[in-house]
């Protein structure tokens, strides 16, 4: 490990990190704008689908999710390996809480 | 307006409309985080939308759009803007748009608010530049809370590892207990082995002294030393019958001195003296057996435990395979049972699916036989139509041969001998001819040649004739008699050339003449 190492982290996954949390907001970005033109939609219409507008807010809300995973893993240098461990547990309690 | 600007006026449309269309999503996002629905809110959202959408369009469309563009409002990009407007005041004072605060935010009493007629800014002047109401106990008064802001609602990544680690604090505790639970258990069984083979041991030392008839120094020790308590119950404790199997040493021993044990309680009965009082007073606790102090009473002593032990054992796993052996044989009666009954099934499935093979069989063999026959029926049919066909052949051949047999029968001798006589008749006639010809051929060129013969002949004599002609004009110049005389020889000489000339012609023609009719074919 580097001097300036964070934890178990090397500098590619905090790259590999990095890369995928620009995704992840682009992506979140993009979503977004798509609810937004589907309410406009239904706005349109004059009636509101709660369960579809639920459903792709649903989908944002899981890419904030693992946005703030991976972000969590950058400020603790966690690796990939451990983030994954995480996002696991976090699946498995996110289960037995269900 | 200049080409470039509506350009740039679409583009910044473009980007105002993915910014709108963004907040509404978020605005979207924090009624679902929030799950609270309000439609009249989404439709204000869409209506915004939907105008920059349609000013967007017209720019698009060519149209330059009338009045003040969407652009030149300053939304934000947050989402927040566009909250209920109008004169009935924002709860939640969030707006940011509509009003130019300064940016140092520090909006206390002393400085005035921003002049607005769409809110009623509250009294107390507190608000920031991020219009966020304090969350002190002043606003309870003036004006409802706002709602707690989606962030609140949702948990933060801090908390949600609070709540984690609270989480796997709590399942390590149950894991704890569980594994406690477990320890206690297992203990209680080692325990109740320990008991087991310890009881064991007694009695085979209680046997080895009966057998032996070695004098016990103390023989009421032994037995009077308190018995172990029974282990307490457990399921994965050996079966009873391991214990059970040897219970004679000690009651006997018992029975042998029914003084010392709290069992002697019908021996007490019977002596007279001790009354119930056996029962009431509890038994003086047995002196501590001596711990053998010689090396071969040591060993002795753990050989014996060792043995009672391994016996402990063996009949435990006697009676555990006594039982295994029960469950297994029921289970393996239960199986067989079960196999049987699956058997039967199976066989009255079988027997049922045989009995439709058959039954479909027999149809298929009926099928076969039926259309064995109508196969034979057409084949008959068609050998009948194939002999009234050959039938016919054979009259319309018959027929044929009757009409035309030498046609049908292949070249005639007679015919042939006849072609071949008229063939050779026309080769003899051509041979013939081209003989006339060759000859035809030869006398023409001699009669060439004999013509060519008379004119060189008429020639001569022409030239003769002329030099005659000549001598004549010079003698008739010295005498005019002899020059006719003269003419007249030379007339006389033309006379005979030409007719000369003429006979040799006409011969000719004769000649070819002759040809032609021998040769009527020829050419």
């Amino acid at each position: 490990m580097g001097l300036f190492g964070r934890g178990g982290q090397s500098g590619r996954e905090r790259r590999a990190m990095r890369d995928h949390l620009d995704e992840l907001d682009e992506m979140r970005r993009t979503r977004l704008a798509e609810l937004g033109k589907t309410t406009g939609e239904m706005a349109s219409v004059g009636k509101f689908d709660h369960a579809r507008l639920s459903e792709q807010a649903a989908e944002v809300v899981k890419i904030d999710r693992e946005a703030d995973l991976i972000a969590r893993g950058l400020e603790e240098g966690l690796t990939l390996q451990e983030l994954e461990d995480l996002a696991r547990a976090g699946e498995e309690s996110g289960s037995r809480s269900r | 307006m200049r080409k470039g600007a509506l350009k740039k006026k679409q583009k910044q449309l473009e980007e105002l409309l993915l910014d709108r269309r963004e907040a509404l999503g978020e605005l979207v996002l924090g009624m679902y985080v929030q799950n609270s629905w309000d439609d009249d809110l989404l439709a204000r959202g869409s209506a915004e939308v939907a105008e920059v959408e349609t000013e967007l369009n017209e720019l698009i469309a060519g149209n330059e759009p009338s009045g003040p563009s969407t652009t030149e409002k300053d939304f934000p990009v947050t989402g927040e803007h566009r909250l209920p407007s109008g004169p009935d005041a924002p709860e939640t004072s969030e707006y940011t748009a509509e009003h130019s605060v300064p940016a140092s935010g520090e909006y206390t009493a002393e400085h005035s608010l921003p002049e607005s007629t769409e809110h009623d800014y509250p009294e107390t002047g507190e608000y920031t530049a991020e219009h966020s109401l304090p969350e002190s106990a002043e606003y309870t008064a003036e004006q409802p809370l706002p709602d707690a802001p989606i962030e609140q609602t949702k948990p933060s990544r801090a908390e949600r590892k609070l709540e984690k680690k609270r989480r796997k604090e709590e399942e390590r505790r149950q894991k704890e207990e569980a594994e406690a639970r477990e320890a206690k258990q297992r203990a209680a069984e080692a325990e109740a082995a320990r008991a087991a083979a310890r009881k064991a041991a007694e009695e085979k030392a209680a046997e080895t002294g009966d057998t032996e008839n070695k004098p016990d120094p103390v023989p009421a020790e032994p037995n009077s030393s308190p018995v172990p308590a029974p282990a307490p119950p457990s399921a994965t404790a050996p079966t009873p019958s391991a214990t059970a199997s040897v219970p004679s040493a000690v009651p006997r021993a018992e029975d042998d001195r029914p003084s010392t044990g709290i069992t002697g309680d019908a021996s007490g009965g019977d002596s007279p003296e001790r009354g119930g009082k056996a029962i009431d007073v509890p038994p003086p606790p047995a002196p501590p057996k001596p711990e053998p102090t010689d090396p071969l009473d040591v060993l002795e002593k753990q050989l014996d435990e060792s043995e009672a032990r391994a016996k402990t054992a063996i009949e435990a796993a006697k009676a555990s395979l006594k039982t295994d052996t029960q469950t297994e044989l029921s289970a393996i009666t239960r199986e067989v049972e079960t196999g049987r009954n699956d058997l039967d099934e199976a066989l009255k499935k079988a027997a049922a699916a045989i009995a439709s093979a058959e039954e479909k069989a027999a149809k298929a063999e009926a099928k076969l036989l039926r259309e064995t026959a109508a196969g034979r029926e057409s084949a008959a049919e068609w050998v009948r139509s194939q002999a009234a066909e050959i039938e016919a052949d054979a009259a319309l051949a018959a027929e044929m041969t009757r009409d035309g047999a030498p046609e049908s029968e292949g070249p005639d001798p007679v015919t042939a001998a006849r072609v071949a006589s008229l063939e050779a008749e026309l080769a003899a006639e051509k041979a013939s001819k081209e003989e006339a010809l060759t000859k035809a051929a030869a006398r023409l060129q001699e009669i060439e040649r004999n013509a060519k013969l008379a004119e060189a002949r008429v020639e001569a004599a022409e030239h003769a004739a002329a030099e005659a002609k000549a001598k004549a004009e010079i003698s008739a110049r010295s005498s005019s008699t002899s020059a006719a005389t003269d003419k007249a020889s030379e007339a006389e000489s033309r006379e005979a050339a030409v007719n000369w000339l003429r006979g040799q012609i006409t011969a000719l023609r004769q000649e070819i003449s002759k040809g032609d009719s021998t040769d009527p074919g020829g050419k």
